[in-house]
């Protein structure tokens, strides 16, 4: 057998004792490796190799939270007996996930007459990499052709001014700048002597690129050199040779986007449930009955796996294990509005070969007037591991400084770490699992995953549809979603109108970020429960104090609203925004 | 049309909106909050007004003189009402304001920002690790627990030997939490002598110098630190990092004056004290503006805050008279051994001597000393004590500048 041939060529490469099965291209790896970096290499070379469809890598490394993990199966086997005969309703398609794929997809089959349940185990939507990404909309030029990635990318890319017109949200397609520089081509430099390597790197790699771009579908690109560079982006780096100017890049703010994702399929009969994790499923025979949550029993005739981090143990839960997520963390500097004109585009300085762990990444404007640098790319064992040490931050300051050298970089504000999910053949598998029916994987995707999640969604229900699921069109269905009024754009004129309204617009809660008392009240009516819920819908606490003005004031509406006492008001999750005694409140 | 409107109704801006008032000038105080008296709503402790009142008054009673008198002199007031922006640059000021009521605009003939500081949070000393609930700026933690009676935690961790960590740890161990432990990163304890002794050394709260907080750890909630100890620069010691269990972690790392409002209009920025750049009657870089308090730079006394009022409400009356200014600005810098020094500039034809405030970057016995750019040295003042946690307060005699184009200002320890 070809497959069997070459994964044993691919092991032997390795100084381990490691055995594999193959069941229908998917291949399992077993034995016990030195390290957590040995068990991401194997798991990638093997991924790598033509014709394997996913990886499901059970090696064991030195440190293996074994104890952990085994202490999680028995809280999900325990969760699993108390709630399996708990039922909450009958669904035609359940989803598993809050996340921008999750969301998308609920909107999309809210397009037709079903009864969907989306479950999602945070307290809010958007809180794994949905949250945590840098919000840029990829061209599409970086995936290699011939990959569904390629197809989603360039497909989902165009898809985006009309969605996020319908949805409300702010969209921008401020395109990308691709520097390049003496240090693009560094590693060849040895074989280009004098004048050469110049000219190389200045008027033979960038078309080199832009064939790429072209031949992945990606329009508009254009090769500039001199002058030109810095009229498209005034204070980048002056020892750029040459620049490719990609227009189709866009940037958005990724959770205003999930957010306004679930309002609009709830507001189409999508039932939305938070704080619901999934501990198990109800199977007969080769299909999936009922999922089983913390909160009950979802009984359902599909189930679509759109978990990201955790989507290999919801498909092991199912009996449809068809790969390992090796988890990818990156961290993103956030920078005060105050530097907006520092930066047009999504800017980065092009190195070839791409240096180890550090794909992609770069400097780009946010949404809102915001720098953004980074994301790193460091592989971690824990998925829920969004810890940034001071080292990383130093990382990203030094890899990036080289783009803009003058960026006052004292002006940081925040940092953060999203995970992202891949999986060992570092490919979105989006199909109907091998061994469960009617159980759809949505599962590896990580970037391009935003810029291609409009394109992944209508794919996923075409492989639901080949699955048997029927789709007539819901009549009732309205693409339009009203985004909350956010003063800080208004005229003075209709800030006047709407204060008349209720005097609730004029009271400013955040001033950092100019955000009224009814934008809070508004975001909660619509269902934000926490803190951070309240932040990403109407960015009170993102500006230049982080918050250290209006977080009590916001706990206060919070309480006053949601009628809870202050003491029990909630950052995210289960984090309690204050943990010590409160004077009369419970006496 | 208003004479001057005060931006900010904290002790600085009624100081200035009183002095002004009470010569008779038609005066509007705009405040974001419900009412006057800015930060001292919170801060129950004493040790305010022992300069101007001669006794140590609590936060609100310090504020509570002034608000009184604002009331009496029928000085205009604007509650819950937030600067959107403001157009100064002409002769006539238009300042847009957006409150409860709608949308107003103001004009004023002057402008004085009295809009105070903020607190630096964790990103900006790039503590690492998480970021769950139960950190806390120190600040937040006084309304926290003053104003709602709610305490953030029970074992705390407060980072930062400064004069408001010293005084919130005293708060919370007076409110009973269980544990509290106060570490920084200096040698000793960086805020005043006086509240070293009367916050912890009284009530025996450990502390540990020269440690930081490497990393915060907790998924949704606080559960412990790293710390780690560093060296005299401040730099960590690979090897002493320790997980230190809490469930609150309060931050008392330094405050900033909050001066978008004033970048917003174009008014120029000093890098050292972080506040606008002003003359000797704080007025910043753009005319007809003054600013005054905490905005300008970080007082250590509300006292001290206030007379930067008085200085900028002269400022403004000279202004407003159309008093004769220099030719030329006489530059006035931080030399030696100066961290940082307010005014920036001398402007304006004046008799009296130049009160500036200045912060020594080392301690002990010193004289501080101007001179010009050639080393002449004009003027010299002997302090028996100066460090860097004590502003000092100087004035430099008008006569000595004449003919100077900029003199700088050196601390020269003994």
């Amino acid at each position: 057998m070809g497959l069997k041939f070459k994964i044993e060529k691919v092991l032997k490469k390795f100084p381990y004792n490691i055995s594999f099965e193959i069941r229908d291209n998917i291949v399992f790896l077993y034995g016990e490796v030195e390290s957590y970096q040995d068990w991401v290499e194997i798991g990638l070379a093997v991924g790598k190799i033509k014709g394997v469809e996913g990886v499901v890598n059970k090696i064991k490394w030195k440190g293996y939270p074994e104890e952990k993990i085994r202490k999680r199966e028995e809280r999900r086997r325990k969760l699993y007996e108390e709630n399996k005969d708990k039922i909450i309703g009958e669904y035609d398609v359940v989803i598993i996930g809050g996340g921008v794929i999750g969301t998308i997809i609920a909107r999309e089959l809210s397009k037709y007459k079903l009864k969907i349940a989306l479950l999602e185990k945070g307290s809010d939507v958007s809180l794994g990499a949905s949250k945590a990404n840098n919000g840029m909309i990829h061209p599409g030029v970086a995936p290699p052709k011939n990959t569904l990635k390629r197809k989603l990318n360039v497909k989902g890319n165009a898809m985006y001014d009309r969605l996020c017109e319908e949805l409300g949200v702010r969209f921008k397609r401020v395109g990308s700048l691709w520097l390049i520089t003496p240090r693009t081509l560094q590693k060849y430099r040895k074989y280009l002597p004098g004048p050469l390597y110049k000219f190389v790197s200045a008027y033979v790699f960038p078309y080199i690129v832009k064939l790429k771009g072209i031949r992945n579908g990606v329009k508009g690109i254009k090769v500039i050199r001199g002058k030109k560079i810095f009229e498209y982006e005034p204070k980048a780096t002056r020892d750029a040779w040459a620049a490719l100017y990609v227009p189709s890049t866009g940037i958005l703010d990724p959770y205003e986007l999930v957010v306004a994702l679930a309002e609009n399929a709830q507001a189409n009969g999508v039932e939305i449930h938070l704080n619901t994790e999934v501990v198990g499923f109800i199977k007969k025979e080769d299909k999936v009955k009922g999922v089983v949550t913390t909160k009950g029993t979802f009984l359902t005739r599909y189930v679509v796996n759109a978990a990201g981090v955790y989507a290999d143990e919801i498909a092991e839960l199912a009996g449809a294990r068809e790969y390992t997520i090796h988890p990818r963390k990156g961290v993103i500097l956030l920078f005060d509005k105050a530097l907006k004109d520092w930066v047009r585009h999504c800017v980065t300085e092009l190195r070839f070969p791409a240096p180890k762990h550090s794909k992609g990444g770069g400097i780009n404007p946010s949404i809102h007037g915001n720098i953004l640098w980074g994301p790193t790319a460091v592989e971690i064992p824990d998925k829920d591991d969004t810890s940034v040490h001071r080292e990383e931050i130093y990382e990203v300051l030094e890899r990036y400084k080289n783009i803009l050298p003058e960026f006052p970089t004292n002006k940081l504000i925040r940092y953060f770490a999203g995970v992202r999910a891949p999986t060992f053949t570092e490919a979105f598998i989006i199909r109907p699992a091998k061994w469960v029916r009617n159980f759809l994987h949505v599962a590896g995707i990580q970037s391009p995953g935003l810029a291609s999640a409009p394109a992944i969604a209508e794919y996923a229900i075409e492989q639901l549809k080949k699955m048997g699921l029927k789709l007539e069109p819901n009549p009732n269905f309205n693409p339009r979603r009203e985004p909350i009024p956010t003063i800080n754009e208004m005229s003075l004129e209709e800030l006047n109108a709407k204060i008349k309204e209720d005097p609730r617009w004029g009271n400013i809660i955040c001033p950092c970020e100019m955000v009224s008392e009814m934008e809070i009240v508004e975001a909660i009516k619509r269902g934000a429960k926490t803190l951070d819920a309240i932040k990403r819908r109407t960015r009170a606490g993102m500006g230049t104090c982080q918050g250290s003005y209006c977080t009590l004031k916001i706990a206060e509406i919070l309480s006053r609203e949601l009628g809870v006492p202050l003491s029990e008001i909630v950052k995210e999750n289960n984090g309690k925004l204050f943990d010590g005694t409160v004077r009369g409140e419970k006496l | 049309m208003k004479d001057i409107v005060i931006i900010g109704g904290g002790p600085s801006g009624m100081a200035a909106a009183v002095r002004l008032a009470e010569k008779g000038y038609d005066v509007a105080i705009i405040e974001r909050k419900e009412e006057l008296g800015g930060i001292l709503d919170q801060c129950i402790h004493d040790g305010f007004g022992t300069k101007i009142f001669g006794v140590a008054l609590s936060g609100p009673e310090f504020a509570g003189e002034f608000i009184e008198q604002v009331q009496k002199l029928g000085i205009d007031v604007y509650l819950k009402t937030y600067v959107k922006s403001v157009e100064a640059s002409g002769k006539v000021k238009e300042i847009i304001t957006v409150s409860p009521d709608g949308v107003e605009i103001i004009k004023t003939k002057s402008i004085v920002y009295a809009i105070g500081c903020r607190e630096r949070h964790q990103f900006e000393i790039k503590i690492g690790g998480t970021r769950p609930a139960g950190v806390y700026t120190a600040g937040m933690v006084q309304r926290l627990v003053n104003l709602y009676g709610i305490l953030p935690g029970k074992n705390v961790v407060i980072v930062g030997g400064g004069d408001v960590g010293m005084i919130v740890a005293r708060h919370l161990y007076l409110e009973g939490v269980d544990s509290i432990l106060v570490v920084f990163p200096e040698e000793f304890f960086a805020g005043l002598p006086r509240n070293v002794q009367q916050c912890i050394l009284d009530f025996g709260i450990p502390y540990r110098p020269r440690t930081v907080v490497k990393e915060i750890v907790g998924k949704d909630r606080v559960e412990g630190v790293i710390l780690v100890q560093v060296d005299e620069k401040w730099n960590p010691i690979s090897g002493t990092e320790e997980f230190y269990p809490c469930d609150a972690v309060i931050l008392s790392v330094g405050l900033v004056p909050y001066t978008k409002k004033l970048t917003d209009i174009g008014a120029e920025i000093d890098p050292r004290t972080k506040g606008p750049i002003v003359n000797e009657f704080f007025e910043t870089t753009v005319r007809g503006v003054f600013a005054a308090g905490n905005l300008v730079q970080i007082f250590d006394y509300v006292d001290d805050a206030v007379e930067s009022a008085y200085l900028a409400a002269e400022g403004v009356e000279k202004y407003l008279r159309g008093e004769e200014r220099l030719e030329r600005p006489i530059f006035i810098n931080p030399g030696e051994n100066v961290r940082t020094l307010t005014p920036h500039r001398v402007e304006w034809k004046d008799e009296r001597p130049i009160t500036a405030f200045m912060r020594p970057a080392i301690e002990g016995k010193a004289w501080i000393i101007v001179r010009n750019e050639r080393g002449e040295i004009l003027e010299k003042s002997f302090r028996r004590y100066v460090r860097p946690s004590t502003l000092e307060r100087i004035e430099i005699s008008r006569d000595i500048l004449e003919n100077a184009e900029e003199v700088f200002i050196d601390v020269r320890g003994l």
